[in-house]
């Protein structure tokens, strides 16, 4: 007769979300297995990709001792606003950001999500990658009560799943958590390439001292064509990760081919010299789920509760997701010790889970930010118009010799309202604001 | 006749010029540098009705699919090289049809980043 295998705890996806649900339960005595379907943990994992160091110490106080593979603190940061031929750039270079370990590092995830996982794995939690959940098990009342996996014999039971399945959350959906798929219009489609490129360069051309400084840049405007999305460009050790993002529905509307876009922005004249020479060594492409905090899946029924990208929790504006992730993994993670103290799984207990959510950064931010995915919605014209607009404020401004400067103020009054209507104007910035504030 | 414009329909049509800035890329040279572990008794990406694919007007999927897993041949029938997938879920919620059935790859197969 085939054996049962029955552990204190389950985890699907070896994200920053599972593996930090994996960690905190393992450490405190839970008997937790954790599974993911690549190849080894972080092969399906892909990002930008800054992560921050707060949601890290949070889980790992010690984690600096235990040599995270960090590419480069983020000493400068900021936004290039890029117009056809032209750039303005705010961005905050600061001493303030040189300390160790610092706030923030960029990082290439298959290489972090294993040493992360090996953390899990030494705190006590059996992983198992190769393998994927098929399906969520539930007992005739519908409580949750183990996953079924593509391994033969591979039904594993627990009395808490923790379903950390990433933005394509099929499981999520089974259970009914969440309807169906969210539309077009609030996933973004990501592409990037890793471009290698000796260290000494890469100081040079963004004007860093050495290994111990970095640069994350958000680039808006003509790197997306003018529709709603963000490029980027960051420094890693060796290397560069250049991408952009836009709005699935976008891509689908005007028939874009991602990689032509991304092409096109690496051909840009002010972008093309910080690629220079450099050897493309991978390309690849995620989505982001832009679900908002309104059409948040339910995160916890009988038995089971979602964390990260499975529950739509990112903070596009801020492009900030594993960090979210990391915090709501550990407090899904803390909610499942406590279930196993009271011997108590039920919908009502796990819900503290979502209490200690509202209660972080995780919910309120996505609170705060509610409306800022309809905001892009409603105003696809935001970025191009306005990153133009800046470009042509700037040319006219540091050009205008000989013209009374009263005039030239005028000028660039006039030049925006050419563009759209005043009230336009008027509305966007009203709209802009109301989403910021929440 | 006055069309409405819905919300999150506001759409205007991209340029002639602005899409003639694009470049080609043949998407080979991209996918080369990923690794796949390709199961090849399992496809993961199947068509649902090949005759739905024949009443779909716009075939976004030929475009939007950051790999070119789909393609047309000669009939126009819409071939899909799910060797190459690399498992964004962009097909599944981007056919306006419904029409693609989306599966993870066996547990091992499919693409393993090296950087990510
Ligand atoms: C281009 C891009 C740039 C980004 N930039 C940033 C950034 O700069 N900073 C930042 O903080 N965030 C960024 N994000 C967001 C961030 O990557 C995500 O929010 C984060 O990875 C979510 O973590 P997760 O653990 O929820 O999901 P994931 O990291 O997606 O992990 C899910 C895991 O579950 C596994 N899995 C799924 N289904 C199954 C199954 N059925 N069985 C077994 N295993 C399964 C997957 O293989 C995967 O390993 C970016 C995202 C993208 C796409
Ligand atoms: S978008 Fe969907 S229905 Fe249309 S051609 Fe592609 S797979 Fe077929
Ligand atoms: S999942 Fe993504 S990569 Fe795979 S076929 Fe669909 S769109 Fe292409």
């Amino acid at each position: 007769m085939a054996t049962k295998h029955t552990f204190d705890a389950i985890v699907v996806g070896g994200g920053p979300a599972g593996t930090a649900a994996a960690l905190t339960m393992a450490r405190s005595g839970l008997k937790t297995i954790l599974i993911e379907r690549g190849n080894f943990v972080g092969a399906k994992n892909f990002f930008g990709g800054v992560m921050y160091t707060h949601a890290i110490a949070d889980l790992l106080p010690d984690f600096w001792e235990r040599t995270p593979p960090f590419e480069r603190p983020l000493t400068e940061q900021g936004y290039w606003m890029l117009a056809p031929d032209s750039v303005v750039r705010m961005t905050h270079k600061s001493e303030h950001y040189k300390h160790e370990p610092a706030d923030a590092y960029t990082v290439l995830r298959a290489q972090f999500d294993p040493w992360l996982a090996e953390q899990a794995s030494k705190a006590g939690a059996l992983v198992v990658t190769r393998t994927a959940v098929l399906r969520v098990l539930q007992d005739s009342k519908g409580k949750v009560i183990g996953v079924r996996t593509d391994r033969p014999d591979g039904d594993v039971y627990a009395p808490i799943v923790i379903i950390a399945e990433g933005v394509n959350n099929l499981l999520t959906q089974r259970l009914g958590l969440i309807k169906n798929d969210l539309p077009p219009r609030f996933v973004a489609l990501a592409v990037k390439e890793y471009i290698s490129l000796p260290a000494k360069d890469i100081q040079a051309r963004f004007g860093l001292t050495g290994a111990n400084e970095g640069a994350a840049i958000d680039i808006f405007g003509d790197a997306t064509m003018g529709l709603p999305g963000t490029a980027f460009l960051y420094t890693d050790k060796a290397g560069i990760s250049i991408g952009v993002g836009m709005l699935l529905d976008e891509f689908i509307q005007h028939k874009l081919r991602p990689y032509e876009v991304l092409a096109r922005f690496k051909n840009h004249p002010v972008i093309q010299p910080y690629l220079e020479g450099g050897k493309p060594f991978e390309y690849g492409a995620h989505l982001i789920p832009e679900t908002g905090y309104d059409r948040m899946p339910k995160l916890a029924a009988d038995g089971v509760m979602v964390a990260g990208d499975a529950a739509g929790m990112v903070d596009a504006l801020h492009r900030e997701g594993t960090n979210l992730a990391m915090t709501a993994g550990r407090m899904a993670g803390l909610t499942a010790i406590k279930a196993h103290q009271a011997g108590d799984f039920s919908a009502t207990f796990l819900n503290q889970y979502r209490q200690d959510l509202e209660n972080s950064f995780v919910l309120k931010d996505m609170k705060q930010y509610r409306r800022m995915t309809d905001f892009l919605d409603t105003t696809p014209h935001f970025m191009g118009t306005y990153a133009n607009f800046l470009n042509d404020v700037a040319l006219r401004y540091f050009t205008a010799h000989g013209i009374p400067k009263r005039d030239m103020e005028r000028q660039i009054v006039g030049m925006l309202q050419e563009r759209r209507s005043f009230f336009g104007v008027a509305q966007d910035m009203v709209k802009l604001l109301r989403a910021m504030r929440g | 006749m006055k069309l409405k414009k819905k919300k999150g329909q506001s759409h205007e049509p991209l340029s002639p010029e602005l899409r003639a800035t694009l470049p080609k890329v043949n998407i080979n040279d991209l996918v080369v540098s990923i690794k796949y572990y390709v199961d090849e008794d399992f496809a993961h990406i199947q068509i649902r009705d090949h005759s739905v694919c024949t009443r779909c007007a716009t075939k976004p999927c030929l475009d939007f699919c950051p790999v070119q897993v789909f393609t047309a041949d000669a009939q126009g029938k819409i071939m899909v090289g799910y060797q190459a997938c690399v498992e964004c879920g962009s097909c599944r919620i981007g056919c306006p049809l419904k029409n693609v059935d989306w599966q993870l790859p066996r547990g091992g197969h499919g693409v393993a980043y090296k950087f990510g």
